[in-house]
């Protein structure tokens, strides 16, 4: 055991040397988080819409007031046409053309809205939204007190920014990275250079070598992981609200499932190019497939069935389950179950594949 | 009593070719090298001389005889047969970042032991290389600097793969010097070579392998007199590299 630590030792010097990796496993991530954290910096942007005062008359005037007041909405009023053509080109959310019958009683014209029907998801998120607002301007307006009134506590504080989606899916394709690269391009690498014979004509055990290895790689997973959340946290503001410990706990797991894939792959590939082109294969669908960018349910339905089974699927929605919506491992036993069955898989096929005396022919 | 005995060791490989049958490296090699002696082994490439080397290292299998290292079997204990025995390979590429006493570190710790880097780098005349990478070292140094890695725990038997391979006569002088000097402390030295002067040189007995098989053994002077073709009219050959060619045959290897 001692030879594994002397190994780990190493590897970890290794790397705290080696400029080159630490920039390249961070700079992906720190682009990613950079060029999404600019687009959804600070809070909520308010929601741009146009307003057609059809009435003009006092009343549609303090109605436009009262939604000039709402900080959801950034209002523009202006004519139909103008406002419909913002809607087009996706300057504006919606358009809200109050009828010359715009008054506070049941003789009212209707009130319509003009939207870009090809966001349809969007708009059925809108609509509630806007009745419930008009209904709460309306009723301000009259002066009338709701039947049941209703206040809204945030309980969990979640966010629906896209960069608080998108913080877990960059640490678990960090991880995949970290993982995938230190088992199987390293291996690959000190085979063909010799540098495996040149450590086993020491007494060192192949097992001790493998321990060092995993050791080392799961204590740089951790600082990076760590340095990612530091940034995604201090910088973005992405609110962290799980527990630390079963996010450890999964960094663990997901970075032990990518390990022993990575010296699978090592065990197959036989050169520096094969190594490339197969991690390539296992990396690339992954990094697409599994709700890293985007969330699994809005991709296709021919692929969903293979995305939800993906090796990274889990330990993404994993992480973000416990990063973004705090929920515990026990709530979320099918992401659990899903992660033990690849470790299992990753263990026993390295196992398989990984021949000890080969590692230094 | 030998330090290095080996029994008939026998090595296959699958055939790189078809399918099903074996290739024959090492073909029933008998050794027995006696303490403090530098024997070489001798033999054109693909002859079977590395092959011979890892397994009595422990670092290959044997597939069929036996070896010992003083007394220890190699098949059974290889563990502890490279506590005692220091490897020259004849790769010389290393973990990237790490300077020469960083790894002569890392090698002594992975015998439990803990060298000063500077000492051994000393014996090896590389002290003021203590901080640079592998990488930097000339074709000598860095032979030099396997052979100090090769050292960490004061083995009994050093086994060298064609150290001189490649070098400049000035580094392969260098190099002999200082196999002398380990020999002279009583350090047992085996080592493969192409080259017939370094073998006349340094080894006190040699093998000449070829097809897996010692063809030939014994002092490079009983060697010459016993192989070397008659010398012609003027006496300008008459050397170990005829006994070499006599018995291997002039016909290029791969």
């Amino acid at each position: 055991m001692g030879s594994a630590w002397v190994m780990a030792g190493t590897f970890l010097k290794i790397f705290s040397r080696d400029r080159q990796s630490i920039f390249f496993t961070l700079f992906f991530p720190i682009t990613f988080m950079a060029i999404f954290g600019f687009i959804s910096a600070g809070r909520e942007d308010p929601m741009k819409i146009g307003v057609v005062d059809g009435a003009a008359s006092a009343f549609s005037a303090e109605f436009i007031t009262a939604l000039r007041a709402n900080p959801l909405f950034d209002v523009t009023v202006g004519e139909e046409e103008t406002l419909k053509a913002q809607v087009v080109e996706g300057e504006l959310s919606f358009v809200l053309v109050l009828p010359p019958q715009f008054r506070a009683d049941d003789e009212a014209d209707e009130v319509t809205l003009l939207v870009d029907a090809a966001q349809a998801r969007q708009t059925a998120m809108l609509k509630p939204l806007v009745e419930q607002t008009l209904l709460d301007i309306e009723r301000k307006v009259r002066g009338i007190e709701p039947l049941f009134p209703l206040t809204v506590v945030d309980v969990k504080a979640r966010s629906q920014r896209y960069i608080d989606f998108l913080i877990p899916g960059l640490l678990a394709l960090t991880i995949m990275q970290i993982s995938i690269g230190g088992s199987g391009y390293n291996i690959v690498e000190y085979r063909r250079k010799g540098i495996l014979k040149r450590l086993f004509v020491t007494p060192i055990r192949p097992r001790d070598f493998i321990t060092g290895i995993v050791l080392a790689r799961l204590v740089i997973t951790v600082i990076q992981v760590a340095f990612l959340l530091a940034v995604a946290v201090f910088l973005l503001e992405v609110p962290v609200v799980g527990n630390v410990l079963e996010l450890l706990i999964l960094i663990f797991v997901g970075s032990a499932i990518f390990l022993s894939l990575g010296f699978c792959m090592g065990s197959i590939a036989k050169t520096q190019q094969a190594i490339m082109l197969l991690g390539n294969l296992i990396t690339l669908p992954q990094i697409f497939l599994s709700g890293v960018f985007f969330s699994v349910d809005s991709m296709p339905g021919v692929l969903q069935p293979l995305a939800r089974v993906l090796p990274l699927t889990f330990v993404v929605s994993g992480l973000r389950e416990v990063i973004v919506n705090g929920l515990s491992l026990a709530e979320q036993i099918p992401t659990v179950l899903g992660l033990a069955i690849w470790l299992a898989i990753g263990l026993s096929l390295a196992i398989r594949l990984f021949r000890w005396k080969e590692v230094a022919a | 009593m030998a330090i290095v005995k080996a029994d008939a060791l026998v090595k296959r490989y699958p055939n790189p070719g078809g399918k099903g049958g074996h290739l024959v490296a090492v073909d029933g090699v008998s050794l027995a090298i006696e303490p403090g002696e530098v024997f070489g082994i001798l033999g054109p490439n693909g002859a079977g001389k590395t092959t011979t080397l890892e397994m009595l290292e422990g670092l290959t299998d044997i597939d069929g005889g036996a070896a010992w290292i003083a007394g220890i079997d190699v098949k059974a204990e290889p563990h502890k047969v490279k506590e005692i025995i220091g490897v020259q390979l004849q790769a010389n590429e290393y973990f990237d970042h790490l300077t020469l006493s960083d790894l002569l570190r890392l090698f002594s710790r992975l015998f439990h032991r803990a060298n000063d880097p500077m000492e051994l780098l000393r014996r090896v005349q590389l002290e003021d290389k203590a901080d640079a990478k592998p990488a930097a070292l000339s074709g000598g140094q860095k032979q030099r600097f396997s052979i100090a890695s090769a050292l960490v725990n004061e083995p009994r038997v050093l086994f060298m793969d064609e150290p001189t391979t490649g070098l400049d006569p000035q580094a392969k002088r260098n190099l002999w010097k200082l196999v002398e000097g380990l020999n002279a402390t009583g350090m047992t030295i085996v080592m493969t070579t192409h080259n017939m002067e370094e073998a006349e040189h340094l080894c006190g007995r040699i093998a000449i392998m070829d097809h897996g098989k010692i063809i030939a053994e014994g002092s490079p002077r009983n060697l010459i007199a016993q192989y070397a073709p008659e010398p012609p009219a003027q006496r300008t050959s008459g050397n170990l590299e005829d006994v070499f060619l006599t018995l291997t045959g002039h016909a290029l290897r791969e």
